[in-house]
């Protein structure tokens, strides 16, 4: 019960910082200079025709009351329809989204395979070759351009190894017919994976890295707390401290950096798709952006404001869920 | 007399740090007899803590036990011998980390940490974590392990311990913490428990509790107990036999009365000044003078000439030997002092030291610090 | 009456704390620097990291001396074709980007070391221009972040109540916005060039630094002496900037350092989504942007700058991190 009015607390919460979302963007696509109509319409467009669309969109309008327009559409969960593609920003975001939220999962996972092992190897052997060899991997992964390691596998995978696709993604879930060479679910499948390896470590290295770095500081926290002294002192076992009496503590940290990172991905997904070709969320704002679509620019940042908050929630919640000492009435 | 239940002989302990090498623990040697409450007095950076984690072969890097020999009972936790090339290795005889996790750690000597706010996991609830220690050191099911944890926290004070065993350690207060680390301790049936200065992070009155408790459990279940404490009020109550570290050594050992009432060491007599008590009246009270020395460069010879008020010439050097100065009857009472040596200590002269110092510019509290 | 009597006896005292207090304090906070120095000067990946900021640095400055005041004495003297041709030298310069037969593209040679690019331009000569790209975006964005983001976490932390709601509400939706689009539309708005990805990158990191600040501050606040500061009518403004601020410098330093690299890694992003330094100037972002048409036959476009970009971020995060060990032991050992 507490948990459920602890959730719906959080949402409301998060209803300002989605108004700011929209405001602040709203101002931002409204201060890009040039004219939307004439790149909608080409360079000479009649008089006519250029006020139609100006009232269609409400472009006559002062700037005022545009934005409160806006907001009761976005209210009525209606964004609008995009300048440069004539179709619902709904629809595009539906199109868009599955694609990026694919790269994002599929990076995250990545990153948190890789890191947690990583991250408690290190720690455990601290000062040891393997702690050297995993930190040396993180500092690396913080400091590479996920964009360059993108170039760089394709330059080796793609054409010179010649053994994984460069460009774009494959849903798994898509009809067989429109993949090429494909005859039934399981090829799509596979060429779906394919087509996401690397795309994955362009996108979830710095995720992996900063994970790592995390895991190993907190799990070497954990180790040193005297709680775990005392399990030694109890007789159990190294493996089993690592497993139960450290693990749970060590992931708090790297939960509330899990969700952070959330919208850092996003923002990496936009190089990402670009090095890749894919037509993901990330490319879409950015010609939105260069378009002067300004309803697909606002309409796409909300959603990734929604994302952000989602991941807050979640963030919040999975924290709830490991620490009891967490509270959901607020304090003890 | 029986075969002492814990042995302790020439222990050393040494920290390798950057610095330099700290002589942590310096040669001692103790024994707890079967039901005994042995008291390890001493203040802060004496190597008290260090002398226990080393008894349990717990000492973290860059710690490392270096030389002598802890037997429990017929068992040998730790022990040295000379290889082929004279370096120091452990013995054959010496536990296997298997050997000292399975059988000496948990179900023949338990540990009871300082703080009991830090003792307990965070994220699991109490009950999980005694019966998991139970199921660990003791040959039952799990059924019967929370039975015996639920009998164990209601002995050691805990109300309604059914539900309690749920509860996470946030929601205990800090003395009832420690009463569950007790009842972890006890509920293993250890022979032996190392008290780590258990009731230094509660406050007075919850202490007082605590020390009943223990008493009464010690009577009730004849476990003995090494109890780490600063405090020679606590020793008083609770203790049978002391001994005094000063700065990795035994310094005096001796039963509990003869050392309150035929003190021999001047640093025992000074620990004793700096306390109220109850059995004597005195005008006030004097801390002792001055810090401890580093231990990575202690003084030469006695290492309290520093600051000892009876400081001669000859105890700068003279190391003094650890040697039983009781008489023929009674419990051995040993105390390493050049005073009762004949090294010339009655014709040597007297030395300037941060306690006989006429006008001490800084004096610090010994007793103050060693209590933050 | 009681309150009447003691009042003023606080004043003096704490009148007396406030003088004091402050002094003690700066005088730690030297002890802890020179500490961390000598901390660092024990590290050898921190002197590493060190060693690489310093020679990165030195070589942006040499660029800017030789760019702006040698007319690329440098590039012309060392890195000119073999035939020595004066008059071709500055071909291979940036930000000249003539087309040319004569210079083709081609790996690393004994005059081109690490090759020339699709115009013919030595990469190397175009790396060591565009460090001083790199070097001064990743410095002067932090340190609009640092300025900016100090004042907002101190009056946030300091004023507490609605002040501080308002304005962690505000960066909490600066943080809703990825990064990249929220600079790439401030910069669509404003102006498509480095000065602005600065700008812009600059006010997206401000929530990192206000955070940092402001639980310093809600720590700090509560401590004896800046109730007695404050007991003693000192000004808000003072007590922020000459008690809290000082004593959050430690994590700064290190959040600081760490984000000149952070923000060398997004402005080259910048760079090469098309927003940041335009051809023909040579930056490392645009050098990699620029070199996608060319992966297939000529990979080594986009090898170096990338490895530049590398070195220059591990620079910064080894300093930052032993930085960072040095002023929190309990990590460190």
């Amino acid at each position: 019960m507490s948990r459920l009015r602890y959730t719906i607390g959080r949402l409301l919460q998060a209803i300002p910082v989605l108004i700011g979302v929209v405001t602040i963007t709203f101002l931002l696509t409204d201060a890009i200079p040039g004219d939307p109509v004439s790149i909608m319409l080409g360079p000479s467009p009649s008089a006519q025709q250029a006020a139609a669309i100006r009232a269609k969109f409400g472009l006559d309008q002062p700037l005022y009351v545009r934005y409160f327009n806006y907001l009761f559409d976005v209210i009525r969960l209606d964004l609008g329809e995009s300048l440069y593609y004539s179709v619902p920003v709904t629809q595009k975001i539906m199109e868009r989204l599955p694609i990026t939220m694919l790269l994002m999962v599929s990076s995250f996972t990545f990153a948190l395979v890789t890191a947690i092992p990583l991250g408690i190897i290190s720690a455990k052997r601290r000062n040891k070759p393997a702690d050297h060899i995993s930190r040396v991997v993180a500092l690396l992964g913080v400091s590479t351009p996920s964009f360059w390691i993108g170039l760089m596998l394709i330059i080796i995978f793609a054409f010179n190894l010649n053994v994984l696709p460069a460009t774009s993604l494959v849903m798994p879930w898509a009809d067989p017919s429109t993949v090429d060479g494909a005859s039934n679910q399981i090829d799509v499948i596979i060429t779906a994976i394919q087509h996401l390896i690397l795309p994955t470590i362009t996108l979830g290295t710095l995720q992996m890295a900063a994970f790592t770095r995390i895991e190993r500081s907190s799990m070497l926290e954990v180790l040193g707390e005297e709680y775990v002294k005392l399990a030694r002192a109890y007789g159990v076992s190294e493996g089993k401290i690592l497993r139960k009496h450290a693990f749970r503590n060590a992931q708090l940290p790297l939960i509330t950096i899990v969700g952070l990172q959330l919208t850092t991905a996003l923002g990496g997904a936009v190089l990402t798709e670009t090095v890749f070709n894919i037509n993901g969320m990330g490319r879409l704002v950015i010609t939105a952006i260069q378009n002067q679509d300004f309803l697909l620019v606002m309409g796409t940042t909300l959603m990734f404001g929604v994302v952000f908050v989602v991941g807050v929630i979640i963030t919040d919640l999975s924290y709830a869920y490991v620490d009891p000492r967490v509270s959901f009435d607020g304090g003890d | 007399m029986a075969e002492p239940l814990l042995t302790v002989e020439n222990l050393q302990t040494q920290f390798f740090t950057e610095e330099g090498v700290v002589r942590a623990v310096d040669g001692i040697s103790f024994t707890v007899e079967e039901g005994e409450l042995v008291g390890l007095v001493g203040e802060s950076g004496a190597g008290k803590s260090v002398a226990t984690s080393s008894i349990m072969r717990l000492v973290e890097e860059p710690g490392e036990v270096v030389g002598g020999t802890v037997k429990y009972r017929d068992q040998v936790i730790i022990d040295f011998e000379e290889g082929p090339d004279g370096e120091r290795r452990p013995s054959d005889e010496m536990l296997s980390n298997k050997q000292m996790r399975d059988e000496i750690r948990g179900n023949e000597i338990a540990i009871i940490f300082q703080d009991p706010m830090e003792a307990l996991n965070p994220v699991f609830t109490v009950g999980s974590q005694l019966k998991e220690f139970i199921e660990i050191n003791r040959d039952v099911s799990g059924k019967e392990a929370k039975q015996i944890a639920i009998d164990m926290l209601r002995e050691v004070g805990i109300p309604e311990p059914e539900e309690r065993y749920d509860s996470y350690p946030h929601q205990f207060s800090g003395g009832m913490r420690q009463r569950v680390l007790i009842a972890m301790a006890l509920s293993c049936e250890p022979s032996l428990i190392i008290a780590d200065e258990p009731t230094t992070a509660l406050d007075v009155t919850v202490e007082g509790q605590i020390l009943d408790l223990v008493d009464e459990l010690q009577d009730k279940y004849g476990t003995s107990f090494v109890w780490v404490t600063h405090d020679m009020g606590v020793v008083a109550e609770i203790c049978d036999r002391v001994n005094v570290m000063y700065l990795g050594e035994i310094i005096e050992q001796a039963e509990v009365d003869d050392l309150f009432h035929d003190t021999k060491h001047p640093y025992t007599q000074a620990l004793l000044k700096s306390m109220p008590r109850p059995d004597e009246t005195v005008e006030e009270l004097n801390p002792i003078k001055g810090v401890m020395p580093e231990a990575i460069n202690p003084p030469p010879g006695c290492r309290f000439h520093t600051r000892c008020p009876d400081a001669r010439e000859v105890c700068r050097r003279t190391r003094p030997v650890y040697q039983d100065v009781s008489g023929p009857e009674g419990y051995p009472h040993r105390v390493s002092c050049v005073k009762y040596e004949s090294v010339g200590y009655e014709d040597s002269e007297p030395l300037d030291t941060e306690a006989t110092a006429a006008f001490g510019g800084d004096i610090i509290e010994a007793q103050g610090e060693s209590n933050e | 009456m009681a309150p009447d009597t003691s009042t003023p006896q606080n004043i003096d005292g704490s009148d007396g704390n406030a003088v004091d207090d402050p002094q003690e304090d700066e005088f730690e906070a030297r002890v802890g620097l020179w500490y961390t120095v000598s901390q660092i000067k024990r590290d050898p990946t921190a002197l590493a990291g060190l060693g690489i900021v310093a020679v990165m640095t030195a070589i942006a400055l040499f660029a800017y001396i030789d760019g702006v005041f040698l007319d690329y004495w440098f590039a012309q003297t060392f890195w000119y074709h073999p035939n020595r041709d004066p008059a071709q030298a500055e071909i291979l310069l940036p930000p000249y980007g003539l087309t040319n037969q004569i210079y083709p593209t081609e790996p690393g040679t004994l005059a081109h070391p690490l090759g020339t690019d699709d115009r013919g331009r030595d990469i190397a000569v175009r790396l060591f221009y565009g460090t001083r790209i790199a070097i001064t975006v990743g410095i002067v964005s932090t340190g609009i972040a640092l300025v900016l983001g100090t004042l907002v976490g101190a009056v946030a932390g300091y004023y507490g109540g609605w002040i501080d709601d308002a304005l962690m509400r505000a960066a909490e939706t600066l943080f809703a916005i990825p990064f990249l689009v929220l600079v790439i539309a401030f910069m669509a708005a404003f102006g498509r060039n480095l000065t602005y990805a600065m700008i812009g990158v600059g006010i997206a990191t401000i929530p990192t630094f206000a955070r940092l600040i402001r639980s310093r501050v809600l720590s700090v606040r509560e401590e004896d002496y800046i109730e007695a500061a404050r007991a003693a009518g000192v000004r808000d403004r003072n007590i922020i900037l000459r008690h809290i601020v000082p004593n959050s410098f430690a994590p700064v330093l290190v959040q600081a350092t760490l984000q000149v690299g952070i923000n060398i890694l997004i402005i080259a992003g910048l760079s090469f989504l098309g927003y940041g330094a335009q051809p023909p100037t040579a930056s490392w972002g645009q050098m990699l942007s620029s070199s996608r048409q060319y992966l297939l036959p000529d990979p080594w476009f986009s090898i170096w700058p990338g490895l530049a970009i590398l070195i220059t971020v591990v620079g910064f995060n080894l300093v930052g991190d032993g930085l960072r060990d040095a002023l929190d032991p309990r990590i460190n050992n």
